[in-house]
């Protein structure tokens, strides 16, 4: 049997680990081109500003291939024929497959914007974006970020580190309106402009603009120029699936690949994980979910049913956590989802960024929380959901959920409904 | 971001570049001339000191004190590594160096309260200890005996190796820059497992050695302290000679904080200290375990990365498995760099398995 993995990102990689265990002698080829070596995306933030080296990001020692006896292909697939089961490279090579899991992740999203090809302008999601942006910011004294979600932050503080003014601009209202609500934004871009940040909310991104192929400013909706020599657009990435087109699997109008409770795509044998893969959620949406640790789940699941088992990918209740500059964060379950006659048990720790805010329906029962600086254990949040617990039950017990570092401040409510 | 953190990689001190092998050689220099020369007497003599070693207890304490206000600066935002480092430091000053310093101006020998067999295995030598008050023969017998293990039970090696004794006491604040140094492959795990179990090993030797020999001497007419057995005598006073030149000089002076700027700052903490050793099996046993959240780890490595035993924490993390590991001294930095709040050092009896060198799953599925 002869397995073809395309990715070697953590879907991949934790779909060849699995695959290992299932089959001791199936042959498992892992094809991709970003990076020679499987590392952690999530850190290339540390690896900009000199936290980690290179090789500190790398999940696995590097002999991980030859122990596993994974075979490791470098290079760029540029065609699937699913009749023959084929791939084509982009050196010339041909693979056969008897199965084949795609898990070739996302790139950054870009939309025609003028200007956007210009010398200084890029993105912060790939090994050779991370090199670019090291090269640029030797000699950048000004930069502007564009988007404000996850990455734009961590760019902007990445950027800040390294000693260049940055001006953020956000579309929307306030910052990361899908995960936060004003309150908790507030608090979020109070502690930007605290590290100087040039926070603009409101601000649409229009153009770029350049002088002999170079950025030389960025102008906003409003007709306001931003002069910097360095533009990071973190407008969200979309499913780098541009060589499957006509390939017959199936994909959504965003380019993610459909797959079906056991990620499997309309063909037989081909399978699909990760940021690329088209997912139904729990409330009937289908996209990607593009979240480490749903790659790493799906990659597991999708090895299991690649290998002849039959494992269904059921996501359980959501949960996520970040980090904004120094503020830590954890969610779990439905907030800012507006549901029907949701109310908010809101409260902050006085002199401090420390909130918790608890989402919950008229009958009491608690579906979501949105917890900023303290550690939360989201395993116990995401039990009481699933267990629908009151209010006030949660109140009562909400300190044992609590997964500060030892000694920290006794933790104290202040109880405020919204 | 992790203030203190950020570009260490970037500093050729902390990176092993031209500076960090230079402060190595000064470092094993320092340390040779300390141990097998009498130069620095002299330098002693010159800023008032009486013997070269009240220098060596000066500067160590100075270092200390400096290095630890520095990581308190940096790290404080965590109450653990705050109340942790001030610990270290009061323990240095009071303990290893004033009492002592103290005892030895009122003409008695001094003592290091601070100190439990068998990191000073001559705290079981009759011929030293016996020298002592009874109080603080008491004290040796029942803090190294009854006391450390117990606490060790209850709290992990953590209370005694980040949190009062000296040697890891310069590793934590002076030698703190260097922690990312250590060597996170199996192979040095191995190794690890070897080297610091076999001095363990020779400590116990060379301690029973000791008493042995001790209780097959005898006060003759002439009042003289004479033994039968010369061959015995001889052999025990050369393993006493050989452990203190090679395990104390050597191993935990001059290639302990000499290999600090290549090799991070715990080298003899966990390759070769016998307290290590003999803490780390009992914590086996005991209460303290890191425990980890599951789904929640990135894979970034900053815990791996910034632990200075050597543990890859990471490859406990991204497979959802709370553990175990005889060599952690509970410092706590995975827990407070980790960006994602994954770790947790953690006291409680649980009798459900833990990962540990056994049973560790390299990935699951
Ligand atoms: C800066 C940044 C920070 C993030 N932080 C977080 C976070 O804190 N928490 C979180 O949950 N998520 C985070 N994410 C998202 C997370 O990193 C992704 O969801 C995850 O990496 C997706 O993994 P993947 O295996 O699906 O794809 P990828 O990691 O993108 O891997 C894709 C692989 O496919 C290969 N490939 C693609 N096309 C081809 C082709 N045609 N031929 C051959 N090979 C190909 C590539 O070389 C690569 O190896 C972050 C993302 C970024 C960019
Ligand atoms: S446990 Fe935390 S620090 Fe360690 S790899 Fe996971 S996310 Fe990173």
């Amino acid at each position: 049997m002869h397995y073809v993995i395309i990715g070697n990102g953590v879907a991949g990689i934790n779909a060849a680990n699995s695959l290992r265990n299932y089959d001791e002698d199936a042959e498992i080829t892992i094809i991709s081109y970003e990076s020679e070596h499987h590392f952690s995306r999530t850190a290339l933030m540390y690896v900009f500003c000199g936290q980690l080296s290179e090789q500190c990001v790398e999940p696995f020692e590097r002999d991980h291939y030859e122990k596993m006896g994974f075979k490791r292909v470098n290079d760029k697939v540029t065609k699937l024929d699913t009749n023959s089961n084929k791939l084509y490279l982009e050196k010339g090579e041909t693979i056969s497959f008897d199965k084949l899991l795609i898990a070739c992740g996302a790139v950054p999203a870009m939309y025609n914007w003028p200007g956007q090809d210009l010398d200084g302008v890029g993105n912060f999601v790939t090994w050779q974006n991370l090199q670019w942006l090291q090269e640029k910011s030797k000699t950048a004294k000004k930069a502007v970020v564009v988007g404000g979600g996850l990455i734009g932050i961590e760019t902007v503080e990445v950027l800040l580190q390294a000693g260049i003014d940055v001006t953020f601009l956000v579309r929307e209202d306030y910052y990361w309106p899908i995960a936060l609500d004003k309150t908790e934004s507030t608090i979020i871009a109070e502690h930007m402009k605290h590290h100087k940040v040039d926070l603009r909310l409101k601000t649409a991104f229009a153009e770029i603009l350049g002088k002999d192929g170079k950025v030389v400013g960025v102008k906003t909706g409003d007709g306001e120029i931003i002069d910097c020599e360095l533009v990071v657009i973190a407008v969200g990435v979309r499913p780098q699936t541009d060589w499957l087109k006509d390939s017959g699997v199936t994909m959504d109008e965003r380019g993610g690949i459909i797959v079906d409770e056991y990620l499997q795509t309309n063909c037989t044998d081909i399978y699909s994980a990760g940021d690329c893969a088209s997912v139904i959620w729990f409330n009937n949406v289908r996209r990607p979910e593009q979240l480490w640790y749903t790659g790493r789940d799906q990659g597991k699941i999708a090895a299991a049913n690649l290998f002849g088992m039959e494992k269904i990918y059921k996501r359980g209740t959501f949960y996520n956590s970040a980090k904004f500059f120094d503020i830590e964060y954890t969610t779990a379950g439905l907030v800012n989802f507006n549901l029907d006659g949701e109310k908010n048990f809101y409260s902050q720790e006085e002199g401090t960024h420390n909130t918790v805010r608890i989402t919950y329906l008229p009958d009491n029962k608690v579906v979501g929380f949105n917890m900023l600086g303290r550690r939360w254990d989201h395993r116990i949040l995401v039990q009481w959901i699933d267990e629908k617990r009151t209010l006030s039950w949660v109140l009562d017990h909400l300190h044992k959920a609590l997964y500060d570092e030892e000694f920290m401040p006794q933790f104290k409510l202040n109880k405020q409904v919204s | 971001m992790q203030t203190g953190l950020m570009s260490t990689y970037k500093s050729s001190l902390k990176s092993k570049g031209i500076i960090a092998w230079v402060l190595s050689l000064l470092l094993f220099a320092f340390y040779l001339l300390i141990y097998f020369t009498n130069i620095p007497d002299s330098w002693a003599h010159l800023v008032g000191l009486e013997s070269k070693w009240n220098l060596y207890g000066v500067l160590y304490t100075i270092a200390i004190i400096a290095g630890g206000l520095y990581f308190i600066n940096t790290h404080g935002n965590s109450r653990y590594q705050k109340f942790r480092t001030f610990t270290l430091i009061f323990m240095q000053v009071v303990f290893a160096f004033s009492i002592p310093e103290i005892m030895g101006m009122f003409e008695s020998k001094g003592f290091n309260f601070a100190k439990f067999w068998p990191l000073g295995i001559e705290l079981f030598n009759p011929k030293y200890i016996f020298d002592y008050p009874i109080l603080i023969i008491v004290y040796a017998f029942v803090g190294s005996l009854i006391a450390v293990p117990i606490l060790t039970l209850l709290y992990g090696k953590r209370w005694y190796c980040s949190w009062v004794c000296g040697c890891g006491g310069l590793a934590e604040t002076a030698g703190d820059s260097f922690r990312q140094l250590s060597d996170k492959r199996v192979k040095a795990w191995k190794f690890e497992q070897v080297s610091i179990h076999t001095v363990l090993v020779l400590a116990i030797l060379s301690t029973a050695l000791v008493i042995i020999n001790w209780g097959m001497h005898y006060e003759n007419t002439a009042g003289e302290w004479v033994t039968d057995y010369a061959t015995f005598d001889l052999i025990a006073s050369k393993v006493q000679g050989t452990y203190q030149f090679l395990v104390v000089a050597m191993l935990s002076g001059v290639l302990g904080v000499g290999l600090y700027p290549l090799m991070g700052s715990r080298v003899w903490c966990r390759f070769f200290c016998p307290m290590a050793a003999l803490l780390g099996l009992i914590q086996k046993f005991g209460r303290f375990r890191i425990t980890v959240k599951d789904e929640m780890c990135i894979s970034c490595g900053n815990c791996s990365t910034y632990c200075e035993m050597g543990i890859d924490v990471r490859a406990y993390a991204q497979t959802n498995q709370s553990f175990k590991r005889a060599s952690c001294v509970g410092c706590g930095m995975c827990a407070h760099v980790c960006p994602r709040g994954v770790l947790r050092l953690e006291n409680k009896w649980d009798f459900r398995k833990t990962a540990d060198s056994e049973n560790r799953k390299v990935f699951d599925f």
